[in-house]
């Protein structure tokens, strides 16, 4: 190559990657990524040398008048029929952990763990996996977790009583052993391994949603301990322009379930969702979009939609109403539109391929996100 | 063929990241997040040249960023962080094309109406694509070339390999570029 085309190269590399607008330093985020690095570490230190960190993540804030008794996983040995790896009645009403296909119909298999067929948590080949989640007023004394085994392990101890046996599971051509479980709301959470191979801490470190009604929405949301990094898929769901600026909104699924990014001529704000099953609850969110040198605004929105939607037509405040198409992104259908201000979206319809109603709502958020179930 | 029979090979610096933790105090807290907050912008930059998705640029540049956090006694004292957290970064990049579970679904391009950004964002667009067509190492090579302006021996160290391996699959990759349309397109006929 030339001196002429050595400068033609560096020239549109340097344009290429300066056009990358980067978003503020995720300095939270790191550092909690760092010492999650450094609390792996420590367990297997402490493992080579015989001693085991008592690490006890507390829950803050009240503690339910009636929080429930601990709730046993039900099944041991091989799990029942459709990947159920838990099972049992709580606040009342009963309840289900199972691993399971949430891909839509004719897309490659993608695994995760759901409770009662929903609020779904990807899972992946190898073991260290831990998430827990709350599901709101439905269960409001319950937390929900769950943890992923090597085969060796056979059980685990939650809150230092409860026994709870790794349940095997064949989904998606992997065998996953797993255990589920429940715990009270308000109280601590403590998940003690026995016998943990090396590298594993003996006590398992994992993080509590904070307590109902003292953070902005979580319920759906699970939270994991990353100890295990699945891989990701993204794709854009929507671009265009408002008033003269880019905007664009992207999905990215993976273990932080449904994360998308609403960009907006260099601003980018970013929002995280439950994930849906092909046959349970949708969700609808919504983040405002700003463009301080346009002085213009509006709504993002995103839904993750059922497999037989076609369109989903958007009725906005002034009457009109726009029809956007789904993007499949790993095997999984998306709608995404951005309402600019001043108007507002007054009603979602869901409609299939021959133009009939699935479904429709009113209940929109401005921001955040619902749970809808078509 | 030996490439470079006389230089040294570059070993993985997994001995050091295994090493037991350093402890952070606050001074250390401070020198810390100034040094995250300088290199973030080149940091993330760098890893989508790497990449070529946004989303896994910000990702692997987090993860550079927390390793260095984890060994941040021995990144702040060595001669050279910078090239500590290059390797980190081109390491994550490499595990996440040889671990690709899921294959990614890239949106169609914006649609462009203003005739000046318009070339632009379509020359970038090819640009990304003529990249994403090499292989990640031969794309590693350009972009530390082109973009941090690296000598031989410099990436060779980020990679891992012999500076005879750099110059070979940047002799590759440019070859590669130079047939593709987004080069050929302003030469002369």
């Amino acid at each position: 190559m030339t001196a002429t085309e050595d400068a033609e190269v560096r020239r549109r590399v340097d344009d290429l990657l300066r056009a990358v607008e980067p978003p503020a330093v995720p300095l939270e985020g790191i550092v909690r990524r760092g010492n999650g690095i450094r609390m792996r570490r420590a367990g297997a230190a402490a493992v080579g040398v015989g001693l085991a960190a008592i690490i006890t993540v507390a829950t803050l804030g009240l503690h339910p008048s009636h929080a429930p008794t601990m709730q046993g996983a039900v099944p041991s040995g091989p799990a029942a029929p459709g990947g159920v790896i838990a099972s049992g009645t709580a606040d009342g009403r009963a309840w289900k952990l199972a691993v399971q296909d949430i891909a839509d119909p004719g897309y490659r298999c993608l695994p995760a763990i759901t409770v009662n067929g929903t609020d779904a948590d990807p899972v992946y080949p190898n073991p260290g996996n831990a998430g827990v989640v709350t599901l709101g007023s439905a269960f409001a004394g319950t937390g929900f977790g769950f943890m992923q085994l090597p085969a060796s392990i056979s059980r685990i101890t939650v809150n230092g009583r409860l026994q709870v046996p790794a349940v095997i599971v064949a989904t998606c051509g992997y065998r996953y052993y797993v255990a589920g479980f429940t715990y009270p709301l308000g109280r601590a959470l403590q998940v003690t391994v026995g016998h943990p191979p090396a590298g594993w801490p003996s006590v398992f470190p994992i993080t509590q949603p904070p307590p109902p009604g003292t953070t902005a929405q979580g319920d759906g949301l699970w939270i994991n301990t990353y100890f295990v990094h699945g891989e990701t898929a993204s794709g854009v769901l929507a671009s265009g322009y408002l008033s003269g600026q880019e905007w664009s909104i992207r999905v990215e699924f993976g273990p932080g379930g449904d994360c998308y990014a609403f960009n907006g001529n260099g601003y980018q704000m970013g929002s995280c969702g439950p994930v849906g099953t092909p046959d349970g609850a949708e969700t609808i969110i919504a983040l405002p979009l700003g463009f301080p040198e346009a002085d213009t605004g509006g709504v993002g929105y995103a839904v993750q939609v059922s497999p037989a939607t076609a369109h989903l037509r958007a009725v906005l405040s002034n009457g009109t109403s726009v029809l956007a198409t789904p993007r499949v992104v790993d095997g999984r259908k998306y709608v995404a539109l951005v309402v600019p201000d001043p108007l507002r979206l007054s009603r979602l319809t869901w409609l299939d391929s021959r133009g009939r109603v699935i479904a429709t709502t009113t209940a929109l958020p401005q921001y955040g996100y619902v749970q809808f179930q078509p | 063929m030996l490439l470079g029979g006389v230089e040294p090979v570059v070993t993985e610096p997994r001995d050091e990241l295994a090493e037991a933790p350093d402890i952070i105090g606050s001074d250390d807290s401070e020198a810390f997040s100034a040094f995250a907050l300088s290199r973030w912008p080149g940091l993330v930059r760098l890893a989508f040249g790497l990449t070529g998705d946004r989303w896994t640029a910000e990702d692997i540049a987090q993860t550079a960023l927390a390793r260095a956090y984890v060994s941040w006694r021995r990144v702040s004292r060595a001669d050279d962080p910078d090239a500590y957290l290059r390797r980190i970064l081109v390491n994550a990049s490499n595990r996440r094309f040889r671990r690709r579970r899921v294959t990614e679904q890239h949106g169609d391009p914006p649609e462009v109406a203003v005739e000046g950004p318009a070339d632009l964002v379509g020359e970038r667009a090819a640009l990304l694509a003529a990249l994403r067509q090499l292989p990640p190492r031969q794309r590693a090579v350009i972009v530390l070339r082109f973009w941090d302006d690296l000598s031989d021996a410099q990436i060779a160290a980020a990679l891992g390999c012999s500076r005879g391996t750099v110059r070979s699959q940047l002799s590759r990759a440019l070859a590669t570029l130079r047939d593709n349309p987004v080069f050929g397109a302003g030469d002369e006929p």
